[in-house]
């Protein structure tokens, strides 16, 4: 059914009401979170998208505390896994344990049985425990023995990857790679920012608790919502263009990208690209998509799904030097 | 005693057939040297040759010369030779020796192992042993002792550089084929810039007003109407003002039309222009009759605005031509 000028007009101040538990929930998290916003907007886009993220950034940058104050925020239940390289499947998703007094296998679940969990390290663990991890994120459900349990909704999972110690470590393939829906960057906070930080944490007076303002119930309403953001064709063509423009950079006059790029971004790129752009028009209290919102969040949404080649690596050209290229290059509607 | 004797007969008896193989089957072995006469470091061929009758059912086994003898060094050995005919057979080695001691030195005699092929019974046979005498060199002690002589230079001789002659030759022939190459190569076509035929003011003016008399909106296209309005101005702002503006969305165009004075003066006009036309655009906003006049207008007031701008360009030109 196509949307009509009065209906969108609806839609805009119903999203603008609905969206109202954003603003609170910032608050809620400002109290405890100095800075990284950038994050906890990535975090939110996630949360109401329906899609997973992947945090790359140093040790000590709030990410266990970003998503575990937002789980509290939420009232929503918060789990973390270390990923080591001896973890097992079953120490995530669980498993089944004999019962000597009444004879019988019970099922122990695993710490995947959250709303929230956080993979810390994710590409420390090997190839087998990643894949039961992603495989629960894509499926949202587990099977233990002969039973299978449907995950709880919301389910959000939040990876880390540490980018300065690639020893030891299992990377992550480009198909597991490509479940996540955003690959989140994060850097250091500002001067002003860590100033704020140091005080926070060394004043003896601060008690600052995150108390629960929305139940996940409103995460699930929301969702609805964001789905229902209206979308132009013209936005729709848009996005499109920047997904082919990754993987044929000719056709938009970027001939110098062709040999840099060994893949480009798949339909799940796209797919990913237009929920993340929804989300965001949600966040900024729109019931329609803007280039902006698309342009926001693209890198956010493309930076692991381009593949570079050996003469990119050896040049030093990231996914980001491509993406600003075909974001300069692609005309906005 | 007796028993004694007996069994001496007995042992002649037997080696008897063995020693008289060679003189049966008339072996005959031989050295020779081509002198009896050398200075010291001086080489003498020395011939090793077995001479054998046919048909003789006999291997010669030539002797194993040790690099070095009493007095004499082995420089080379060739290959054993056969040669001869039906009736006799003749092999023969030639050794270089040398000696770098002075005096009268024999070369010892050489023993030829000769086996008879049915039963292999074996006997010997030696060469004689030669006398060569090898002198030195007489020094007359009564003279003085003369300077050792000085390091002669040797003529320039074209055949010990003509390596080094070809090597020139052939990077004075390349540098000259890559000249060559690169002058007469067709050049690139020089692309220039595109002129357009009618200047960006005048064009966006022209193509506002053109809209204007299309009446779009007034069909009901408001999409396509404000579609083409902010198209006309991006334009315009790329072509005149080098504004990436058709790939940067309206927040990013407010953002980089800061610099540009005359047209940041008009940002909040523009603004407003952009964010109705953004409304139609993506979210079916139509706007009121009089906000779609409004639209145009706000547009071709900021044309006409940065005419001045325009102007100004040519002028600019023409002082920087006068400067020497």
């Amino acid at each position: 059914m196509e949307n009509t000028s009065t209906d969108i007009r609806q839609l805009n101040e119903k999203i603008h009401q609905a969206s109202a538990f954003v603003d609170l929930l910032n608050l809620e998290l400002s109290k405890v979170i100095v800075g990284q916003r950038y994050m906890v907007d990535r975090l939110l886009i996630g949360l109401l998208a329906q899609g997973h993220v992947l945090l790359e950034g140093v040790p000590g940058l709030a990410k266990t505390l970003s998503i575990k104050s937002l789980s509290s925020a939420i009232n929503a239940k918060f789990s973390r896994i270390q990923f080591t390289p001896d973890l097992l499947p079953a120490d995530v998703v669980g498993t089944m344990i004999y019962n000597q007094q009444k004879n019988e296998f019970i099922v122990r679940r695993g710490p995947i049985f959250a709303n929230f969990i956080l993979a810390d390290e994710i590409n420390r663990a090997p190839a087998k425990v990643q894949s039961a991890l992603l495989e629960a994120m894509q499926e949202r459900q587990i099977t233990i023995g002969d039973t299978t349990f449907k995950l709880d909704d919301p389910f959000l999972v939040l990876a880390t990857q540490n980018p300065i110690e690639q020893e030891g470590t299992y990377t992550l393939p480009e198909a597991q790679v490509d479940r996540f829906m955003l690959k989140v960057v994060i850097g250091y906070p500002t001067k002003e920012e860590e100033l704020h930080i140091i005080r926070q944490n060394l004043n003896p007076q601060n008690t600052a608790k995150i108390n629960p303002v929305i139940q996940p119930a409103d995460i699930l309403e929301a969702r609805k919502l964001v789905r229902e953001v209206y979308m132009d064709e013209k936005i729709e063509r848009y996005i499109l263009d920047i997904v082919f423009a990754t993987r044929n950079p000719e056709d938009y006059k970027l001939q110098k990208l062709k040999p840099l790029i060994s893949y480009g971004g798949s339909p799940r790129a796209s797919i990913n690209l237009a929920l993340a752009a929804k989300a965001y028009a949600f966040m900024k209290r729109r019931g329609y998509v803007i280039p902006e919102d698309v342009r926001s969040i693209c890198f956010d949404v493309m930076r692991h799904r381009v593949g570079l080649t050996y003469e990119a690596e050896a040049e030093n050209v990231t996914s980001e030097n491509i993406l600003s290229e075909i974001l300069n290059a692609v005309e906005v509607p | 005693m007796g028993k004694q004797i007996i069994f001496l007969f007995a042992l002649l008896g037997l080696l008897s057939p063995l020693s008289s193989l060679a003189q049966q089957s008339r072996v005959e072995v031989n050295a020779k040297a081509d002198t009896d006469k050398i200075r010291i470091g001086e080489q003498v061929k020395l011939r090793l040759s077995a001479t054998v009758e046919q048909p003789a059912g006999l291997t010669v086994v030539f002797p194993q010369v040790p690099d070095s003898l009493s007095h004499w060094e082995v420089v080379t050995r060739s290959k054993i030779d056969t040669a001869g005919d039906n009736n006799k057979k003749i092999f023969s080695q030639t050794l270089t020796i040398t000696s770098f001691d002075s005096g009268h030195w024999d070369i010892p005699s050489f023993r030829f192992d000769v086996v008879q092929n049915a039963g292999g019974a074996t006997d010997s046979a030696f060469t004689s042993p030669l006398g060569i005498d090898v002198g030195t060199i007489t020094v007359d002690t009564t003279k003085a002792f003369k300077p050792i002589k000085a390091v002669r230079t040797v003529g320039w001789n074209f055949w010990d550089y003509w390596l080094y002659f070809a090597i020139g030759i052939s990077g004075i022939l390349i540098g000259i084929g890559l000249i060559v190459y690169f002058r007469s190569r067709p050049k690139k076509e020089v692309v220039k810039p595109v002129v357009p035929l009618i200047a960006p003011y005048d064009a966006a003016l022209q193509q506002l007003q053109q809209l204007r008399g299309e009446k779009i909106w007034q069909q009901g296209d408001v999409k396509q109407y404000y579609t083409r309005l902010t198209d006309i101005l991006r334009a315009y702002f790329e072509q005149q003002f080098n504004i990436p503006a058709l790939e940067q969305t309206s927040e990013e165009l407010l953002q980089h039309i800061k610099p540009v004075t005359i047209l940041n003066q008009q940002r909040d006009k523009l603004r407003s222009l952009l964010t109705v036309a953004d409304l139609a655009k993506f979210a079916k906003l139509h706007p009121s009759p009089d906000e779609h006049e409004a639209a145009i207008q706000q547009a071709i007031e900021i044309v006409e605005w940065t005419k001045p701008a325009v102007a100004k360009a040519p002028e600019t030109v023409k002082e920087e031509i006068k400067q020497p």
